[in-house]
């Protein structure tokens, strides 16, 4: 067992009879402790034939059973958690390949967490799939207000829209350009999808947001799986994507690099 | 979006971080889990925390 003891630990370690062992994630064999040196909490890197799996012993009565289930109730608990989980994940991406896990597997003890290693040859082929590769997140909104004045002036209605026109008239106008908008959002969607996707390794599209949260309408919730060697590439096409639709009203968000959470947990579920 | 307040990109980077720690990722049985009641209930501190960071309400406000 290699550990890591230069990092702060974010939790109390009471004697060892009463911690359990949170798994964050698995990296290759091999893998330096100092890629988690920095990372916010004490790492345990637990390696077993061709994987590491990165741990921390946490306390029972914190992450026991009926804790657990207490403590995600708790919003401060959860959001320092979730926070706390990523960032042990995010300090080796770039660094090593990172196979993201869920938040909350714990183990009674090391000899558990071995076990699950031993037990999971699909973990390797994951790792070897996801070789180098980060996950990319572009969000793309719309402000349909930027679109419809942009749809209207296209048709010379600038100075009549809500003035002398007739209430019919206007109406219809209206449906017009809602059908329009619609249009527009299903084709930027598709093609800003298609593209992205085409830069990458692999997709996923994700359910779009609802807009008081997302801050916009979305029109796309992407994850892509991208490797160095394509990550110019792949900003490129963002960049080009963005001069076509701005004027449009949509803007594109990028996130990232994140571990690929997005990528993992098909052929490795349980 | 670039001219975001900085209590919305806050609530955007938690929904974009949360989206990805509690649904996607490898899912194991580990020795300890969440029971299905235990996974609602991380719905339920989840809305209390995204509530928390922000109000959509004053967030509308200030974009206005």
């Amino acid at each position: 067992m290699a550990s890591s003891r230069t990092g702060s630990s974010v939790w109390s370690v009471p004697p060892a009879s009463t911690d359990a062992w949170y798994v964050y994630g698995v990296v290759p064999k091999g893998t330096s402790p100092d890629v988690f040196a920095n990372a916010g909490a004490e790492i345990e890197l637990v390696e077993t034939g061709e994987l590491t799996a990165v741990a921390s012993r946490v306390p029972l009565e914190e992450y026991g059973a009926e804790a657990l289930e207490a403590n995600v109730k708790h919003p401060e608990w959860l959001e320092e958690k979730v926070n706390a989980h990523n960032a042990v994940l995010a300090a080796g991406v770039g660094v090593t390949t990172v196979l993201p896990f869920r938040f909350g597997a714990i183990y009674r003890d090391e000899e558990q967490v071995r076990g699950m290693l031993t037990k999971r040859p699909e973990l390797r082929d994951a790792l070897a799939r996801l070789d180098g590769a980060v996950e990319l997140g572009v969000k793309a909104l719309l402000d349909p207000e930027v679109l419809r004045a942009r749809l209207a002036h296209d048709r010379g209605l600038d100075a009549e829209v809500g003035s002398g026109r007739a209430y019919m008239l206007w109406k219809q106008l209206e449906r017009e350009l809602d059908e329009e908008v619609r249009s527009f959002a299903g084709s930027c969607a598709d093609e800003s999808h298609e593209r992205l996707a085409a830069a990458a390794d692999d997709a996923r599209v994700n359910p779009a947001q609802h807009p008081s949260v997302a801050g916009g309408e979305m029109l796309l919730n992407g994850a892509y799986l991208v490797r160095s060697d394509r990550d110019a590439a792949f900003r490129d096409v963002l960049r080009e994507l963005q001069a076509r639709y701005g004027d449009d009203g949509v803007t594109y968000e990028l996130t990232g690099p994140w571990p690929p959470y997005n990528f993992v947990g098909d052929e490795e579920q349980a | 979006m670039s001219s975001a307040s900085p209590a919305l990109q806050q609530q955007v980077t938690l929904i974009e971080l949360v989206d990805r720690v509690l649904n996607k990722g490898v899912t194991l049985t580990g020795d300890i889990t969440l029971s299905v009641a235990g996974v609602d209930l991380v719905y339920v501190g989840l809305r209390l925390l995204l509530a928390s960071v922000s109000t959509l309400e004053r967030l509308d406000g200030e974009r206005a």
